[in-house]
């Protein structure tokens, strides 16, 4: 049996060759399948990163081989079918195997039989390694057209990385607001708790809408909503009464007994002249006649100077006369009372620079968010919608819209803006447009123009106002595009397209630059009448 | 038996019937097989194509008795099992006797078998079967070895009594004679219009013949070699799902289990034939038509394509190969 046994090792070890190169080809064609499935799959549910499971499409052609090949394992009988089929044994080998043991001389015959049989076979007869071309060619196409799926841009995955982007934006904007909430929580003390807790509970809102946002425009849409809500808290009086108080104060300054007084309201210092002016009230009796004939001139100067504030005018006005006549009880209680004014204004003043501190935190908080919705608008540009929102620093906040479509999809886009002032005073402005623009067919676009108007005010800078960032322009524009292609290359642009990329840069360039609202208020109004 | 006596015996069979029997080598072959294997032949070709002498001179060259019989419709079953007699002994005493019929011998040829009306050519299978007569009120059994070759004519239908299913499942092979060849023509001529005679000599007894029986029976089968006998036997049921078209279209009943045994035990003796000690497939394939041709019954739609059962054994095998 010893040389059926070599025969039979020899023959194995060639089927296991065999096979191996079957299964390498099996493992190939499987791997590769897998992975143009999952490129296919990445087209419509894109992961990112996707190498992970393309690797993981390499492991199962690599378990696919080694598995098959091992699970393909021949064993003798087989081997003893194949080599007998194979060399021509006609079953001598197949039965010299089972019945290797079998007792009986006819038995024992049969091997020798098969035994001179091995030892002539001819292992050439097994003919060269055939590699299984069909699975092989499969493999090789399979492997090609995932290589090519791999490297022609996936729109659904810069879908998804976009969103990743404006994701990780809206938690940061989020997490800012959440901050601010933390600080001006504590409150000023004097503060009108139920307008601190307005302010509180609109910026805890807009920290909510912010992270359940569906996306980052809308987010910068919550986040401007909530500055509006906020700017209602402002006191449109406040810089008025400051320029009263600084008018008095300036009047009070020149007078001996009230410089201090008067120092404390020119520098807006209005809780010191609130205390100032109690302790001026407080030593009238120790003031001789002539003093309090000039202290009434000066009350009476600074009165004419508080026009702004009618409730400190009235104060000073009742205290002058009050001294005038001689009526120091009457004079103190005057002055208490505009202590008592003073006071009350420091409070407001306080409220009113947290409340802009709030609108210049959500300002703030938009800038990540406008920056990811800015890289979804360039990553679809060339393709269907636009949209582009302008705010004006202080005086002309405006809103433009506009919508375009190309390649017969249909597009739309909202935007909004929002600035602030800056230079020497403060400014705040506010104003809403909107338009819309659709179109149908090829290179065909729609426009739409919005445009608002807002107020504000200014004032001198103060030394203890609140630091204000530099108002500017704001783009929130975004887009939309549904249904057209992505990188659809055409040599011809739409006019609209065009049009709209030149109105946005015109006009972040003449909001970044220190020109005149008139000559900003012309860009615009060429722009709008292109787009008409 | 010695596997190289058991060569040599054939061999010199085959031979020895060379003499007389020009070509047909194959059928001499298969005959010499069925007789080893202990079974019946029934031979199916044109008069003239020397199935008689074939029979005759195996009879001569195995040193065995033979026996004629020409069926004919007036053939009674007491004609071929033999009858009680009246007879007479010196004493003057009457008794019956037995008087044993054709089939009281080893070899019997049963020409033109389908000629015999069925009760005839029960009695007959009857015998084959159970290898003894019972006649009146007593058994008697028939000489060892038996065997019969009956002959059945193709043509001339008319007149005839088919064999029914059940007996024909009782040869062991349906041989075909073929047409011989143009050579073989001119050679029969040669021979038998000379002057000179061949004169056959005994080579063989029926117990070697039943040496190589015993001898067939043992040699090992591998068990693929089994299981490839079984799908083909399987293979020729309709019902079956490894049957072929063929055999679901025109089949109307597969093969019996005698099929199989036919199989085996042929191909095993096939093989001592051809010097190996072992079945190998190629000894089932080369047995499968003789062995299945006349198990295998088709349905009208058979006939009237024309199909015969070599074409559905073919498919058979075909299929079981694994095609």
């Amino acid at each position: 049996m010893k040389p059926v046994r070599d025969l039979l090792g020899r023959v194995r070890a060639r089927l296991l060759r065999d096979r191996a190169l079957t299964w390498v080809a099996n493992g190939a064609a499987a791997g590769a399948v897998l992975a143009l499935a999952v490129e296919v799959a990445y087209r419509r549910w894109p992961l990112d990163p996707g190498w992970p499971a393309l690797a993981a499409c390499g492991a199962v052609g690599l378990v696919v081989a080694v598995a098959g090949w091992v699970f393909a394992w021949p064993s003798l009988p087989e081997v003893a079918r194949v080599a007998d089929a194979r060399l021509g044994g006609r079953e001598r080998l197949t039965t010299a195997l089972q019945f290797a043991t079998e007792g009986g001389w006819l038995y024992a015959r049969q091997r020798e039989d098969a035994a001179v049989f091995a030892l002539d076979a001819d292992l050439s007869a097994l003919g060269p390694l055939s590699p299984p071309v069909k699975v092989l060619a499969l493999a090789a196409v399979a492997a090609a057209a995932a290589l090519v799926l791999a490297l022609v841009p996936n729109a659904a995955l810069q879908q998804l990385r976009q969103h990743r982007v404006e994701a990780a934006a809206q938690a940061q904007a989020a997490d800012q607001v959440q901050q601010l909430v933390q600080q001006l929580g504590k409150g000023q003390p004097g503060a009108d708790p139920a307008r601190q807790q307005a302010l509180t509970k609109e910026l805890q809102k807009a920290a909510t809408a912010a992270r359940q946002a569906p996306d980052a425009q809308s987010a910068v849409a919550a986040l401007s909503q909530a500055q509006a809500s906020i700017r209602q808290l402002q006191d449109p009086t406040q810089g008025q009464k400051q320029d009263a108080a600084a008018g008095a104060g300036q009047q009070l300054a020149q007078n001996p007994d009230a410089a201090k007084a008067g120092q404390a309201l020119a520098s807006q210092d209005l809780r010191g002249a609130s205390g100032e002016l109690s302790k001026l009230a407080q030593n009238l009796p120790n003031l001789s006649a002539q003093q309090q004939q000039q202290l009434a001139q000066s009350l009476a100067q600074a009165a004419g100077a508080a026009g702004g504030d009618q409730k400190l005018q009235s104060a000073l006005q009742q205290a002058s006369q009050a001294l005038q006549q001689g009526n120091v009880q009457a004079a103190q209680q005057a002055l208490q009372a505009a202590a008592q004014e003073e006071q009350a204004a420091g409070a407001e003043d306080q409220f009113q620079g947290d409340v802009n501190q709030a609108v210049n935190g959500l300002q703030q908080a938009k800038q990540p968010l406008e920056n990811a919705a800015s890289g979804q608008q360039q990553g679809q540009s060339g393709q269907a919608g636009q949209q582009g929102q302008q705010g004006q620093q202080g005086q002309q906040p405006g809103q433009g819209q506009q919508g375009q479509q190309g390649q017969g999809q249909q597009g739309q886009a909202q935007g909004q803006g929002q600035g602030q002032g800056q230079g020497a005073g403060q400014g705040a402005g506010q104003g809403q447009g909107q338009g819309q623009g659709q179109g149908q067919g090829q290179g065909q676009g729609g426009t739409g123009s919005g445009g608002g108007s807002g107020g504000g005010t200014t004032k001198p800078a103060a030394s203890n106002d609140k630091v204000y960032v530099t108002g500017q322009a704001q783009d929130t524009g975004g887009g939309q595009n549904q249904g057209s292609q992505p990188g659809v290359q055409n040599d011809l642009v739409p006019y609209q397209q065009v049009l709209a990329d030149y109105r946005a840069s015109a006009l972040s360039q003449v909001d970044r630059a220190d020109i005149p609202q008139q000559e900003q208020q012309l860009v615009q109004q060429y722009f709008s009448g292109l787009g008409q | 038996m010695e596997p190289e006596r058991f060569q040599e015996l054939a061999l010199a069979i085959e031979q020895e019937l060379a003499k007389l029997i020009v070509g047909q080598r194959e059928l001499v072959r298969s005959v010499l097989i069925a007789l080893v294997a202990g079974g019946h032949v029934l031979l199916e070709g044109q008069p003239g194509l020397g199935k008689t002498v074939l029979v005759r001179s195996l009879a001569d060259v195995l040193e065995l008795g033979f026996a004629r019989v020409q069926f004919t419709p007036d053939l009674m079953p007491a004609d071929v099992t033999g009858t009680n007699i009246v007879t007479e002994d010196d004493a003057g005493r009457r008794r019956f006797e037995f008087q044993p019929g054709p089939l009281f011998t080893n070899l019997l040829l049963a020409d033109e078998i389908n000629r015999a009306t069925p009760k005839t050519q029960s009695a007959l299978l009857e015998a084959m079967q159970e290898r003894q007569v019972t006649v009146g009120d007593r058994t008697r059994p028939l000489p060892r070895p038996f065997f019969v070759l009956a002959t059945q004519n193709p043509i001339e239908l008319e007149g005839t009594y088919p064999l029914p299913e059940a007996q024909l499942d009782r040869f062991l092979f349906k041989l075909l004679v073929p047409f011989p060849g143009p050579d073989d023509l001119a050679e029969i001529a040669r021979r038998t219009t000379g002057v000179a005679e061949a004169e056959l000599r005994p080579v063989a007894a029926g117990d070697d013949l039943s040496a190589m029986s015993t001898l067939a029976r043992e040699v090992p089968v591998a068990e693929p070699v089994m299981q490839r006998a079984v799908r083909i036997l399987l293979a020729t049921h309709p019902e079956r799902p490894e049957a072929p078209d063929d055999v679901r279209r025109y089949v109307r009943w597969g093969a019996s289990p005698r099929g199989l045994q036919t199989l085996v035990l042929a191909g095993r003796i096939r093989a001592l034939l051809e010097g190996r000690f072992n079945l190998a497939l190629e000894d089932v394939e080369a047995v499968a038509a003789p062995a299945l041709r006349h198990r295998i019954f088709l349905n009208f739609e058979a006939d009237a394509a024309g199909v015969d059962t070599d074409r559905v054994v073919a498919s058979v095998i075909e299929v079981s190969r694994g095609k």
